[in-house]
């Protein structure tokens, strides 16, 4: 232990004696700890507490993925889940063994008000046993009781402790009260616990009651089903016997759910999501990619330092050291180097994440799994030290194993020299370079596609300019607003207001806006009249808008046959419908299809059939879905819509806006809260914003990796001047020009450069390709990433050669002659 | 009284290509406990060669070589390494001490590889500093020291051990006559005191300290010759 304390007060001399290559060292290893410390706090966040209460590990979601989605799925890319049907979920509690109870849950939006000004609020229906099967307790009161369930007593609510706190003022006495929930009375039961709101973003709980009809259904799918495993069985047991059940109630009733299929997954990957994780995963290659290309900058520092100490470690030698007490050395000299390179990245690593926090706006933080969860924890700082001594081994093994084998006989000659052990010594520098351009690449290829596609998504909502789009969201309240003649007059009465206000050059509304809800796409299916589906279980399905006929102008959506929707589609004239281009591309390929008859729906569904009057462009609704989504547009007029989205063009800045609209819908409504109060720009942003994470996270690693890799390039280069400066005096003493020794330095680097490049330009055509099913705008071969980057570093590296070349190009030949 | 070395048919031989390069021949030889050895030639002789033979820095030979009767040529590396730790203190042309240690951080090198306790160590530190009349440089860096105080400690830390075997390659090599002078009266005295010392040096001057002189020519042992108070000469074929 005393050997190992000497060691390291020698190597902290070692260190400040050689202090510019300490601060290239310790700067190159903070910069890679420092990023790998960061993302792995979000990984940690993302991966492991995607949940906010203990033991999740025993809890499995147990959703639905359509046979199609599969079946085209790369294994790359978004995840199509769905939940299952009630009747379904029934099924399976009365057969499953695997599991000692199974929880269902459902979105839902409710208003609030009657105690205070009127409030939109996410909750979930729950059922009785949700929060005893997750083991959550509630700070105050109660959840819920099995009676609860029953229809017409399902009049509870359970606050969530920020509603708690910021509707009711953290009042301990909340539990007496009775308070309007659209409109009908519900009794407060319980507040739960400080940042409880699973699921995400759960603000309240009401118990969910399905009536007889409802229970009966295999087609409606809405319920989110989790399932506790009983002790002392495996994850893969109880998904093989619930798929088992599955699969025979395909058999059972193929019509409703032969085209899907099980996919039961631990609730932590679930909640995560495919895309949160891949994504993570890439960011988490992304920093280890600059981690080594730090390590091997670390490692050709070492490699020069340890080639002035080769006498140092002979003579230790001589002196009865042995070869692994000089390796120990030399890895402690290491090791100190990453620890302090570790602890500049620890307050990197917290810039990092400050500045990750401060960015995410709240409205789509509270949409991310483990986002509360993000910080330097004890974790984290393990995790900064095991990396460190991680990178300290790898940067200083070839360097310390190589500076300890030279020959001690000829090195303690007078002027003896290892030329074997310099010539290895040499061509592991190379290797480390070739490594560090190559993975450089590949960093800035994944950086420049993710930059670009990211760019391509905001450019291609520029055609609706979302930048003077003020839009908002409400929901009638299902009591009040319960006869379509209620909601229709509603609509039309706020659309002419609307309209009215000085400044708004068009008031419109849609069921969702594109890129509304983060990117999430709510596809129905739909029937064509006269083509039934041939094969069972298949389905047809599309986005269904409701939209005002000014929807298509006020959003620059051009059409491309028959008509658009207009004033005189009212609820008395023919069910008209206008599609999107992709709809009849895919639907009516080769037919005419305007004047076909579709229906929201299956055939014998409930409603009249519209026919197709027009057809339009594709509107891109989000950046997970690559392809056009087919999309429905029929008026409000023939559905008024309960819950809808106005848009108003305006004149200048949408926000300015936003007191008129308050104004004008109150006077229609007062209690009717307005939620969701964005210009359109700033809703496709918020969807877009974990991408610009993701594409500013890689542009700024490309960068870090660019610098890394030609500080790389120039070491070795500088490194291999000073050691053949007697070499370069020689051939300028025997008549070589500038021109000759510029050319002879330049083409050694270059030559490790493009070699780099050779190894690098493959591996990074397997991310683009990864890349590219990831997001939308992104081309495997893309000729800007694939000939400009490559091109970028080569004239990084040039650079980084050039200046070593340059030096030996005007050395002095005496002098270079009389160099050791 | 059993010799200290013995060499038999020792050789060296270096490959470079299809060609065999034989940097000592068929040496055999004798190093009796308690003698001081002078080994001298002229340049590429083999001098250095030899000596790191004896002093076990170098494994690649063959012939047989025994230290105190044991077989160094059927030891391993480690084994090698503890006998050379235990019985052998190295002294060289340029002194090779360690640049970023003091004086008495140098000296203490070998006794820390030698896993000495620490208060062990310091009290054999200053014994050697005491010794050697250096105590005022324990805390001066090499490069703060003259070429005669260098060696000096250079000395001081290859006999801190109390090794059997000095090894001294050109010891004076890179000093003024009257440092020289001193240090060679220092290996006097560790010879005196029942030292074995083998020196290589070019110094007729340094070589008369000695009670051997061993000749080497391209590998070969040309002649042993006594020095002071010599009785015999012996010759052999070049």
């Amino acid at each position: 232990m005393e050997t190992i304390w000497q060691d390291v007060r020698f190597g902290v001399r070692m260190l400040i004696k050689h202090r510019i290559a300490t601060i290239v060292c310790v700067v190159a290893l903070g910069l890679g700890i420092g990023a790998n410390t960061a993302i792995f706090s979000l990984a940690e966040a993302f991966l492991l507490h995607p949940v906010p209460f203990e033991n999740s590990d025993r809890i499995v979601a147990l959703v639905d993925s359509h046979v199609a989605s599969q079946d085209s799925g790369a294994g790359f890319g978004p995840q199509d889940l769905n939940a299952v049907a009630p009747a379904t979920y029934l099924d399976w509690i009365k057969e499953v063994h695997s599991f000692d109870d199974l929880a269902a849950y459902a979105w839902d939006e409710v208003n609030l008000t009657g105690d205070r000004e009127a409030q939109k609020v996410q909750d979930f229906k729950v059922t009785a046993n949700f929060f005893p099967m997750i083991g959550v307790q509630p700070l105050l009161g109660r959840t819920f009781l099995p009676e609860e369930e029953e229809p017409g007593r399902n009049q509870e609510i359970i606050l969530s402790y920020g509603l708690w706190e910021q509707r009711y003022a953290s009042d301990p006495n909340v539990l007496k009260r009775v308070i309007k929930v659209d409109g009908k009375s519900f009794n407060i039961v319980g507040v739960m616990k400080k940042g409880f709101d699973f699921p995400m973003p759960a603000e309240a709980w009401i118990p969910l009651a399905l009536d007889v009809k409802e229970r009966l259904r295999r087609d409606n799918r809405w319920l989110w089903v989790l399932g506790r495993l009983r002790p002392g069985v495996t994850f893969a047991e109880g998904a093989a016997e619930m798929q088992a059940i599955s699969e025979r109630q395909a058999e059972i009733y193929p019509d409703t759910n032969k085209a899907w299929r099980l996919q039961p997954q631990p609730l932590r990957q679930f909640i995560t999501g495919t895309l949160t994780r891949q994504y993570t995963v890439l960011l988490m290659v992304a920093v280890g990619f600059v981690l080594l290309i730090a390590c091997a900058d670390v490692a050709n520092v070492q490699f020069a330092r340890i080639t002035g100490r080769t006498s140092e470690f002979a003579v230790r030698t001589a002196l009865g050291g042995s070869r692994w007490r000089v390796v120990r050395q030399l890895l402690i000299e290491s090791i100190m180097l990453s620890l302090v390179g570790a602890a500049l990245g620890l307050f990197l690593a917290q810039w990092d994440i400050q500045m990750i926090l401060a960015h995410m706006p709240p409205d789509v933080a509270r949409f991310v799994a483990g986002w509360k969860t993000i910080r330097l924890d004890r974790n984290a700082f393990l995790f900064a030290l095991v990396i460190a001594v991680f990178s300290g081994v790898i940067s200083g093994i070839a360097p310390s194993l190589l500076g300890s084998r030279a020959s001690i006989a000829e090195t303690l000659k007078e002027g003896g020299r290892g030329s074997s052990v310099s010539r290895t010594r040499h061509r592991l520098r190379g290797a480390l370079v070739v490594a560090e351009v190559a993975l450089a690449l590949v960093l800035l290829v994944g950086a420049g596609l993710m930059v670009k596609g990211f760019q391509g998504l905001l450019n291609v909502n520029e055609s609706y300019a979302p930048q003077t789009l003020l839009t908002f969201n409400y929901s009638l309240p299902e009591v009040q607003y319960a006869p379509a003649a209620a909601r229709l007059n509603f609509s039309e009465q706020i659309m002419r207001r609307l309209g009215s206000v000085s400044g708004v050059q068009a008031a419109s509304m849609v069921t969702y806006v594109p890129y509304a809800d983060g990117g999430g796409i709510n596809e129905r299916e739909f029937s064509i009249e006269g083509r039934p589906l041939t094969q069972r279980g298949a389905t047809r399905t599309a986005i269904v808008e409701t939209v005002a006929p000014n929807y298509f102008n006020t959003l620059n959506i051009a059409l491309r046959d028959g008509r658009l929707l207009s004033d005189t589609d009212g609820a008395e004239s023919p069910q008209a419908a206008v599609i999107s281009e992709s709809l009849a591309r895919r639907y009516f390929s080769g037919e005419n299809p305007l004047g076909r008859h579709i229906k929201d729906g299956k055939v014998e569904a409930e409603g009249k059939w519209m026919t197709v009057v027009g057809v339009v462009n594709d509107v891109r609704y989000s950046w997970i879905v690559k392809d056009d989504v087919p999309t429905i547009y029929r008026s409000f007029r023939q559905a008024p819509p309960f819950y809808t989205t106005v848009v108003l063009r305006t004149a200048g800045d949408p926000l300015k806006f936003v007191s008129a609209a308050r104004a004008e819908i109150a006077a229609v409504d007062a209690n009717l809260p307005l939620y969701n109060i964005k210009p359109m720009d700033k809703v496709i942003t918020e969807s877009i914003v974990g991408i610009a994470y993701v594409a500013t996270m890689m542009a700024v690693l490309g960068a870090i990796a660019l610098v890394l890799a030609s500080v790389g390039v120039f070491g070795v280069m500088s490194y291999s001047v000073s050691e053949r400066t007697h070499e370069i005096g020689i051939r300028m003493s025997m008549g070589a020009q500038t021109g000759n020794v510029l050319a002879l330095v330049l083409r050694s680097g270059m030559l490790l450069t493009v070699l780099g490049l050779a190894i690098g330009l493959p591996a990074a055509f397997l991310l683009a390709r990864a890349l590219s099913s990831l997001l939308y705008g992104v081309q495997a071969a893309d000729p800007a990433a694939f000939i400009g980057l490559p091109l970028l570093l080569f004239a990084v590296a040039g650079i980084a050669c050039y200046l070593p070349a340059r030096r030996a190009a005007h050395l002095d030949p005496l002098r270079a002659l009389r160099h050791d | 009284m059993e010799p200290l070395i013995q060499l038999r048919n020792l050789e060296k031989v270096v490959e470079a290509g299809p060609n065999k390069f034989f940097l000592l021949r068929r040496i055999n030889l004798d190093i009796q406990q308690g003698e001081f050895v002078t080994i001298m030639g002229p340049s590429g002789a083999g001098k250095s060669t030899l000596l790191s033979i004896i002093g076990m820095l170098d494994g690649a030979w063959s012939g047989d070589y025994f230290f105190l009767g044991e077989a160094v040529h059927k030891l391993n590396v480690k084994k090698r390494n503890e006998l050379h730790k235990a019985n052998i203190g190295f002294v060289f042309q340029s002194y090779h001490l360690i640049d970023n240690l003091t004086v008495f951080e140098n000296l203490e090198v070998p006794l820390s590889y030698k896993n000495v306790p620490h208060k062990e160590r310091v009290s054999l530190v200053c014994d050697a500093l005491d010794r050697f009349h250096i105590v005022g440089k324990k805390d001066l860096f090499p490069n703060q020291l003259s070429g005669g105080q260098q060696q000096l400690v250079g000395v001081a830390r290859a006999v801190i051990l109390s090794p059997k075997l000095i090894l001294a390659d050109e010891p004076t090599g890179n000093l003024h006559s009257a440092q020289g002078e001193e240090i060679m009266e220092l290996f006097k005295k560790l010879n005196d005191a029942g030292t074995t010392i083998i020196q290589v040096t070019h110094s007729e001057r340094n070589a008369s300290y000695g009670h051997r002189i061993i000749q080497l020519k391209d590998g070969w042992v040309v002649s042993e010759t006594a020095t002071a108070g010599a009785r015999a000469t012996v010759s052999h074929p070049a």
